[in-house]
């Protein structure tokens, strides 16, 4: 009896919970099927549920999706190269604090914490006005450089923290072999950290994929933007295309959200090693 | 393997000279930058521009073309970092920027080429471009009058007739006007179970079209902030009780609730897209945008068959394009115009081409392709730009009105003579005053010594 | 903050030659490099310039008189107060429900992580065209079913949208904190709930001598953090409202990019370091308190 009542209290928590996380979702994808007259009529289900909406998305018909699957592409490319570019980057500064003793990498650790904790929108003017300076403005390398700074300070903490659990013996024993650091680097160190690596390879590609502000800031072509701020874009557009605006919202949220649930349980065990960015 | 390198690159080198001296071996370039066209008509217009110069003169042009907003965000990040390019245009650099760059000497100074050109461009177009520079202390010609753009009306006849009202019946008169869109018009459609609004009324801070309507409004009461030499008279006890009307005029739109409550978020494109939704039935907007884009949609092979037709329909016979109605004296409102304006930069890496471009792209062959492409959204500066077919022939029920409006005249906007009012128009003090009245209920007569000094934080 | 500890350890054994102590100390600068170059170019210089720009006087008079900025102050004070402490007391609470021992709450914890899984982008423009007064999916139903003409001003009312704009940045962050609180409950032994109920503790017995207890390091901890992170939210304002109506609703977060698009890039840089005194405590604080976790 107890246990029913409890199963009922549980379930009373659980719909309220389920609706208000699902309605803006469950939004999403009814105008993602939705023709115009549906939409702005304001249904909760379409009359005439259509795929004609992503048939213009994958087809580029209309005005603001001119440049879709390039700027999906340049999504992928920004997401990919500040995933390998942070991962080359924090594993080499995580092996130098925590296994080599760096001098100095201390201090730089708690520059790199710093700059994490710091939020990223108070970042982005600086940021904006320096790559001025550089002339890098509008250039999506601005915005992987930009990623990387972003990103590297977490990934270098979870690394270090993931590296100083390997146990001491084992590079003592190399050394004791004659290793040299890069050896060790490369034969005891590298196999090891493995999965911790996986999930910050992971932690950088999604931050980069999911950043509108820099993107908005650093880029402005139509041809270097990513696919999040191409979707921005769509608010200029004075035909209120927001079905079309859903359904390549919902193109840009699936890899995300794939990768994610993929790799849930890794991103849950490096989740509690730290926080990671909300 | 080094020297080889370092070779190459002296190689390279010498050939980058040789382009600059003028042999074709590398070639010169100039950086030209300009906001994309709405339509497919202004982008192909341009293009074809820039191969005639290509062949005309052997210098390639880089060409970028910017969205509107970052048209403008770019340039201005560009300039600030010394690295602008030789030419730009960008159809809110008037409203934000050119004064202001060209106060601070950002700009060549092209009087040269304005010169020969000076008979055959409008006057109130022209004066948009002689502006002051604060290190020579002088007015001269910093900019290229491209097109403009003027206040026009537009309604859906037909919900109009839905309504239970003709054509005839609309007042000309100032609050008759008003009241007849507010009162009749919104009460027959919600008579029958419409949820409907009557007017667009923008009321956005984040949109220019808001101030372009409000300072239309300020004009009609008479409202003046500036005089010619850049002072601000809105203190001035007849300037400051009109200003008061023209806010009480604005705000009383959508306090009587004939404006969708969704106006006071709306950004520029909003009350087209109000507009294209039926979900009010006219709106005043600053080019005939609205109009054109079913222009646009009834050439448009992407659409079905029907949707080509309704598309058609609208554009001839369903939306109809006005000018507003006569001032509260009974006079006929002047036309608030804003000019698009080019400019060549200062810092430019090729500027002496960059002028040469703009020259040529001033040429009447030239310019009117490009703005007859945005299918009226953009009205020419020049008088033979005026007397192109396109806009006498009278075929074409929107651009025939425009064309009729012209005769009413047209006035700049302030920033012309101060710029400072770039700022004031950025901040949008006009829509906060509204704003400050609709919802903080304010007295309009506090909004507005508010908005004094506000004003005169910023451009006094 | 939850490393496990690790006894610091004593330097390599004298078996190392100086030569490998060189090599040592030669990798481990070259390893740094990467980090240093990027943290020099991409963090100190902007912000050495930020700060350079930021000398100039005129900016502050010039932002102290802006009418927007009190409001913006004000305006993120609330919203860090609220948005923050709404947010940990749903996710405490919640962490009790996604920690009961059945199947199918596992699989409302996997759709409940959803908004954090997803881009913030679409899901915050989705909330944006659903309530809109007029064409939007909330208004339009109880204009249907209720005959509502004017629902309310979700976006538009000044206090309602930004009630609006905090529910949506709880929405997208609250996954996220629950899931850690979540993991700080599992932590607890079980037995202790056990011998508690057992004595005849009740249910709120249990949490305020078991449960809270042990949560309190990890919920004030990541109270702090969550702080910060709200205080540089930009999208939930800015994708939502714009920091409209009229203006009215910005955070200091959108401040800045608001004067630069207006092209006012000193005050936007003002704006920012207005803000350090209130961000720069809690990140030292932080700084430490992780650092010392980690060692």
């Amino acid at each position: 009896m107890k246990r029913v009542l409890d199963e009922g209290k549980l379930i009373l928590i659980a719909i309220p919970v389920l609706i208000w996380t699902l309605l803006p979702i469950y939004h999403l994808f009814v105008l993602s099927i939705s023709n115009q007259e549906s939409m702005l009529a304001g249904k909760l289900w379409p009359d005439k549920p259509t795929l004609q909406n992503f048939q213009i998305v994958f087809n580029q018909q209309h005005y603001y999706l001119n440049n879709f699957w390039l700027q999906l592409f340049n999504s992928f490319l920004i997401a990919i190269a500040t995933g390998l570019i942070t991962l080359f980057v924090a594993t080499c500064a995580a092996f130098a604090i925590s296994r080599l003793r760096a001098p100095g990498g201390r201090t730089i650790m708690n520059f790199a914490l710093a700059t994490y904790l710091i939020p990223a929108a108070f970042l982005a003017i600086p940021m904006y006005k320096a790559m001025g300076t550089f002339g890098l403005l509008n250039t999506r390398t601005a915005l992987i450089l930009a990623m990387v700074a972003l990103a590297s300070p977490y990934a270098i903490w979870v690394l270090k923290q993931a590296s100083d659990k390997l146990p001491r013996e084992l590079d003592e024993a190399a050394i004791m072999d004659g290793a040299t650091s890069l050896q060790l680097f490369r034969l005891v160190y590298l196999p090891l950290m493995k999965p911790s690596m996986v999930v910050i390879g992971i932690y950088a590609l999604l931050l980069a994929w999911n950043e509108y502000l820099y993107a908005f800031l650093l880029l402005s072509s139509e041809q270097a933007l990513p696919l999040a701020v191409g979707l921005g874009l769509f608010l200029s557009a004075d035909d209120a295309p927001w079905n079309l605006l859903m359904t390549a919202g919902l193109i840009y949220a699936i890899p995300p959200a794939v990768i994610y649930y993929g790799f849930r349980n890794n991103m849950v065990s490096g989740l509690t090693s730290g926080a990671v960015k909300s | 393997m080094k020297s080889v390198r370092s070779l190459a690159a002296g190689a390279a080198l010498a050939a980058i000279a040789a382009g600059w001296s003028g042999a074709a071996l590398a070639q010169e370039t100039v950086t030209v930058w300009f906001t994309k066209g709405f339509y497919k008509g202004e982008d192909d217009a341009l293009l074809a521009v820039v191969d005639k110069f290509q062949k005309a003169t052997g210098v390639k042009v880089d060409l970028s073309l910017y969205s509107t907003e970052d048209c403008v965000t770019k340039s201005v990040g560009a300039v600030q970092a010394g690295t602008p390019p030789d030419v730009g245009f960008c159809t809110t650099y008037d409203f934000r920027t050119t004064g202001q760059w060209a106060f601070e000497g950002k700009l060549e100074d092209v009087t040269d080429v304005i010169e020969p050109l000076k008979g055959d461009i409008l006057p109130d177009a022209l004066v948009t471009t002689y502006l002051m520079n604060d290190k020579t202390k002088k007015k001269s010609y910093y900019a290229f009058p491209v097109q403009q753009q003027m206040m026009h009306i537009t309604y859906w006849k037909d919900m109009l007739e839905e309504a239970g009202f003709k054509e005839s019946d609309i007042p000309k008169s100032w609050n008759g006007y008003w009241d007849f869109w507010c009162d009749k018009v919104q009460g027959g459609l919600r008579a029958k179970g419409k949820r409907i609004y009557a007017v667009g009324h923008p009321l956005g801070v984040a949109a220019s079209d808001t101030f372009y309507s409000f300072l239309t409004f300020a004009n009609a009461h008479d409202a003046k902030v500036v005089d010619e030499s850049g002072k601000i008279v809105l203190d001035d006890p007849k300037n400051k009780a009109a200003m008061v009307a023209a806010v009480k005029d604005y705000a009383s739109i959508s306090s009587r609730g004939c404006t969708p409550p969704s106006s006071v978020n709306w950004l520029d494109p909003d009350n087209n897209v109000a507009f294209h939704n039926r979900t009010i039935a006219m709106t005043h907007n600053a080019t005939i945008s609205i109009a054109s884009k079913h222009l646009d949609d009834m050439n448009n092979q992407a659409l079905t068959p029907e949707q080509r037709e309704q598309a058609k329909k609208n554009y001839l016979d369903n939306i109809r394009t006005t000018q507003f109605p006569d001032k509260p004296d009974g006079k006929p409102l002047p036309n608030l115009a804003a000019v698009k304006t080019a400019v060549v930069f200062a810092d430019g890496k090729n500027k002496k081409r960059g002028k040469e471009f703009m020259a040529f792209m001033m040429k009447d062959e030239n310019l009117r392709p490009f703005v007859e492409g945005s299918l009226g959204r953009w009205l020419p500066t020049t008088k033979s730009g005026l007397a192109s077919p396109f806009w006498t022939d009278g075929k074409d029920p929107h651009r025939a009105l425009v064309y009729k409006q012209f005769s009413s005249g047209t006035i700049p906007f302030q920033f012309v003579y101060n710029y400072k009012f770039t700022a004031v128009n950025a901040e949008n003090v006009w829509a906060k005053a509204v704003n400050r009245v609709l919802v903080d209920k304010v007295a309009p007569e506090q909004a507005v010594d508010e908005m004094i000094v506000r004003i005169k934080q910023i451009a006094g | 903050m939850t490393a496990a500890t690790m006894a610091a350890p004593a330097p390599p054994a004298s078996a190392t030659t100086s030569g490998q102590a060189r090599d040592r100390a030669f990798w481990g600068v070259v390893m740094l490099a990467p980090y240093i170059l990027v943290f020099a170019v991409m963090v100190v210089y902007p912000v050495a310039y930020g700060l350079w720009i930021g000398l100039n006087w005129q900016s502050y008079r010039a932002l102290f008189t802006d009418p927007i900025f009190f409001r913006t102050v004000v305006n993120t004070v609330i919203f860090l107060f609220v948005a923050v402490n709404l947010k940990f007391l749903i996710a405490l609470f919640l962490s009790g429900f996604f920690v009961a021992q059945r199947a199918w709450v596992r699989i409302v914890l996997v759709l409940f992580i959803l908004p954090w899984a997803v881009p913030s982008i679409p899901t915050i423009l989705s909330f944006r065209v659903m309530l809109n007064p007029e064409t939007g999916m909330v208004n339009s139903q109880l204009f249907q079913w209720f005959g509502i003409m004017e629902g309310p001003g979700w976006l538009t009312d000044p206090t309602l949208a930004f009630i609006c704009s905090i529910f949506v940045h709880i929405w997208k962050s609250l996954p996220f904190w629950t899931l850690i609180l979540v993991t700080g409950r599992l932590a607890i032994a079980q037995d202790l709930y056990e011998a508690a109920s057992v004595d005849g503790a009740n249910k709120w017995q249990q949490f305020r001598f078991i449960t809270w207890p042990s949560l309190a390091t990890l919920y004030v901890t990541s109270t702090l953090l969550s702080m910060i992170w709200t205080l540089g939210d930009f999208n939930s304002v800015y994708l939502l409202t714009g920091g409209g109506p009229g203006d009215l609703n910005h955070v200091l977060a959108t401040l800045g990019i608001r004067y630069m698009r207006n092209n006012n890039l000193d005050l936007g840089i003002a704006s920012i370091i207005v803000a350090m005194p209130l961000i720069l405590p809690m990140v030292w604080f932080m700084v430490k308190r992780l650092s010392k976790g980690a060692e």
